[in-house]
């Protein structure tokens, strides 16, 4: 089974076999999908709960206050916030972008659109759904630890992590909760890789894959390189919290010899840094593919989109260095880390006009996914801006550990992340489940997320620029920054709005589950490899392997005599 | 051409995990650099050098297993089989052998006064060894596995013992790195 042969494999008949340990990659996808949704919403009530703490400090959180909060009368404690902004953290990087993005929309798009029947490994595509189980219990127990969760923050700086500043137990299952996760992330990645490089439908070149491959493809290259780093980084961290060695611990707190805390800054932003591209790759190559498709015209300069795509995933591997400024590094590394951070804006800047150019007088269709896609467009861009700011030497040093930082990566890792998440959701959601969704509801779901979206992020900019830091449990006991009250009331109540129309999408997937109209092969009349084979496809997805004829943005074509706007990938060329 | 395909699925998968093993010791070892050349003095005053005898006898133990794995895939494209059996079996053994000299090895450091929280010499020198331990269970449960699996009816076996083999050579590389960087310099 493990040998992947791209053969038919024996249909499973039991519930277990089916559903639970499953070597199918579109039943994997939907458990993967199910695991990061189930995560969002754990991280997303992390986040209304800090929100409700800066916006009304001392006051309880209502409702669910006193049942998760009694003995402080529902108020958030201090020591809770601090393990609050770490897990939220953690948790929507590690346990719901990554599984959305990379573990659901990977397993399931990469075969269907490649034309492959499965996975390479398909018993190695199992374990990974598992390992990532096993990695996100571990996570939740350390929530019912004694001193309770890790709280040093999602990137777990010594001393803060160390037994001297998290004494508990929660930090080392932080550590082996990540460590877990590192191994069902490299699991993917080399069933990732392999199966894009030698099971592509035959006709299929490189250039020839959609460019939600070509993201998810990129990803599990640095998922493969990169996550082993952040692996070694936590053994250490185990090691100094468990057996007693003195890796990260210097100074007073080290009983004997002397380790350096800032070796696990570097570890952790050589992984960190690329991180924030696996993590933005899926969605930037879906984005791609969707605007493409809802413009109806072919992608504008898709082969140099795929090589930007390339060229940032490079470039991702040398410029970690700007996350360490204020560490007292030389001024030569930070200049040429500078340079080679401003040097990723050239590929940015290359495939983000290409997508303007691909919706340049394309005949629009502002069906949910390319709504989701245009949002993506417009935070990724101002995301995107804001990033100069950190990478400049000069204004990093004012702006470093503001909200200006967290209003930044939000606008780049979160909110573009998400609603790239979205717009992949509910553009495959018909083929995954045989049903549509409820087209309205997703709208009202889309301006109800696009509008508070910004009122959180940017009020963050606003803020962090103002002088506010993050991570304090009450900034406001600083009299220079009451005046950011106002502000921060804005961001929280942002925040309480845009939760709230999250139960619209719950409700709308859920409904549209159990009852939504039945889905055609292809409802969006779009020419890639999935939509020529029934929603929701058949167990081993082609009876026959497809051959490919052209590429997956063949729309608009005037010459087509066929009567629809686009080509399947499996039909000749028509010349335009 | 669909089984030319899944060999070249095992070659590529092998790769890339050795590419992922080789990225996690290759932050090991920028520890080490940077906590060594950021060091006054090596070993730190007060500790002594670790005796080179285990160490050696580690390494030439691992490269005596090695070569004996190098053997099972002459041995498989020969198909003498019962050859290969028995090559595979000393490449176990030394495996072994080798392990049973880590546990030798830390005994002796505990007993030369090194303890795992003496210092970051003696955390680097724990922590790798172990590391490396870990890997080497693992490359052991390939080769048990190709053990299960060595008979001229299985598909691919070729290329899985290429796979376990390369693995195992990876293994002995990363050995002899830090043979000379923790215990020669």
């Amino acid at each position: 089974m493990s040998g992947g042969y791209n053969e038919i494999h024996p249909e499973p008949t039991t519930f277990w076999s089916k559903y639970i340990l499953s070597f199918d990659h579109k039943v994997i996808a939907k458990q993967f999908l199910w695991y990061g949704i189930f995560f969002l919403g754990v991280g997303g009530l992390m986040a209304i709960l800090i929100r409700w703490t800066l916006a009304n400090p001392g006051i309880p959180f209502p409702v669910l206050g006193n049942l998760l909060f009694p003995a402080s009368g529902g108020v958030v404690p201090p020591d809770t916030y601090s393990m609050l902004f770490t897990m939220h953290g953690t948790i929507m990087i590690f346990y719901a972008i990554t599984p959305i993005l990379i573990g659901a929309f990977g397993n399931y798009c990469i075969p269907l659109m490649i034309g492959a029947r499965d996975m390479a490994f398909p018993l190695l595509n199992m374990l990974s759904f598992w390992f990532a189980f096993l990695s996100g219990a571990v996570l939740l127990i350390s929530f019912f630890v004694p001193l309770g969760a890790a709280d040093g923050g999602w990137t777990s700086y010594p001393t803060l992590s160390t037994l001297i500043g998290s004494p508990g137990m929660g930090q080392t299952l932080w550590c082996v909760a990540i460590f877990l996760f590192g191994v069902s992330s490299t699991m993917g990645a080399v069933n990732y890789v392999t199966t894009v490089i030698t099971l592509r439908a035959p006709g299929m070149g490189y250039f020839d894959m959609p460019l939600t491959i070509w993201g998810l493809w990129l990803t599990a290259i640095l998922n493969a390189i990169f996550v082993p780093v952040l692996g070694a980084g936590v053994i250490l961290l185990i090691l100094d919290r468990v057996m007693g060695t003195t890796f990260f611990l210097a100074g007073a707190s080290a009983t004997s010899g002397s380790g350096d805390p800032v070796l696990f800054q570097h570890v952790f932003w050589i992984f960190g840094h690329p991180e924030v591209y696996i993590l933005i790759l899926p969605a930037w190559g879906i984005v791609s593919d969707l605007l493409s498709f809802f413009s109806r015209k072919p992608a504008f300069g898709a082969k140099a989109t795929a090589l930007s795509m390339t060229a940032v995933t490079v470039l991702s591997t040398l410029v970690y260095g700007h996350h360490m400024f204020t560490t007292q590094m030389s001024p030569l590394l930070t200049q040429s880390f500078m340079t080679l951070t401003m040097t990723i804006s050239i590929p940015s800047a290359i495939f983000f006009a290409n997508w303007l150019g691909t919706i340049w007088r394309g005949s629009i269709r502002f069906d949910s996914p390319m709504l989701f896609s245009l949002g993506v467009v417009f935070v990724f861009g101002l995301g995107g801006l804001t990033g100069l700011h950190l990478g400049t030497v000069t204004t990093d040093l004012y702006l470093h550990d503001t909200y200006f930082v967290v209003g930044h990566f939000h606008y780049t890792m979160a909110a573009s992340v998400l609603l790239g998440g979205f717009a992949g959701i509910y553009f495959w959601f018909p083929k995954m489940f045989g049903r549509m969704m409820n087209e309205t509801m997703a709208k009202i779901h889309f301006w109800g997320t696009m509008i508070p979206l910004n009122g959180i992020f940017f009020g963050m900019l606003i803020v962090g620029y103002g002088g506010m830091h993050r991570r304090i449990y009450n900034p406001f006991v600083y009299e220079s920054l009451q005046r950011l009250i106002p502000v921060n009331n804005i961001i929280t109540t942002s925040a309480l709005l845009m939760g709230a129309f999250q139960l619209v999408f719950l409700y709308n997937f859920i409904a549209s589950l159990l009852r939504g109209p039945k889905a055609e092969s292809n409802p969006w009349q779009v020419g890639t490899l999935e939509w020529t084979i029934p929603s929701p496809p058949p167990h081993h997805n082609y009876d026959v392997i497809p051959v490919v004829k052209c590429g997956p943005h063949e729309l608009g074509n005037p010459n087509l005599k066929t009567g629809r706007d686009f080509q399947y990938q499996t039909e000749e060329l028509v010349e335009a | 051409m669909s089984l030319k395909r899944s060999e070249l699925q095992i070659n590529l998968a092998t790769n890339i995990v050795i590419i992922s093993v080789s990225m996690l010791f290759a932050t090991l070892f920028m520890g080490y650099a940077i906590y060594r050349t950021s060091a006054t003095v090596w070993p730190p005053m007060g500790i002594s050098r670790i005796s080179l005898v285990l160490p050696s006898l580690s390494t030439v133990v691992l490269f005596i297993s090695s070569f004996f794995c190098y053997r099972v895939s002459k041995n498989i494209r020969k198909v003498n089989f019962p050859n290969a059996h028995r090559n595979l079996n000393l490449t176990i053994v030394f495996g072994v052998g080798f392990l049973i000299l880590q546990g030798l090895l830390w005994n002796q450091m505990k007993n030369t006064g090194i303890y795992v929280s003496s210092g970051i010499f003696a955390s680097l020198n724990y922590a790798f060894t172990w590391i490396h331990f870990a890997h080497m269970v693992a490359g052991l449960v390939g080769l048990i596995y190709l053990k299960r699996v060595l008979k001229p009816e299985t598909i691919n076996l070729q290329t899985k013992t290429k796979s376990v083999e390369n693995f195992w050579y990876f293994l002995e590389i990363v050995w002899i790195i830090m043979f000379v960087t923790l215990f020669v310099f």
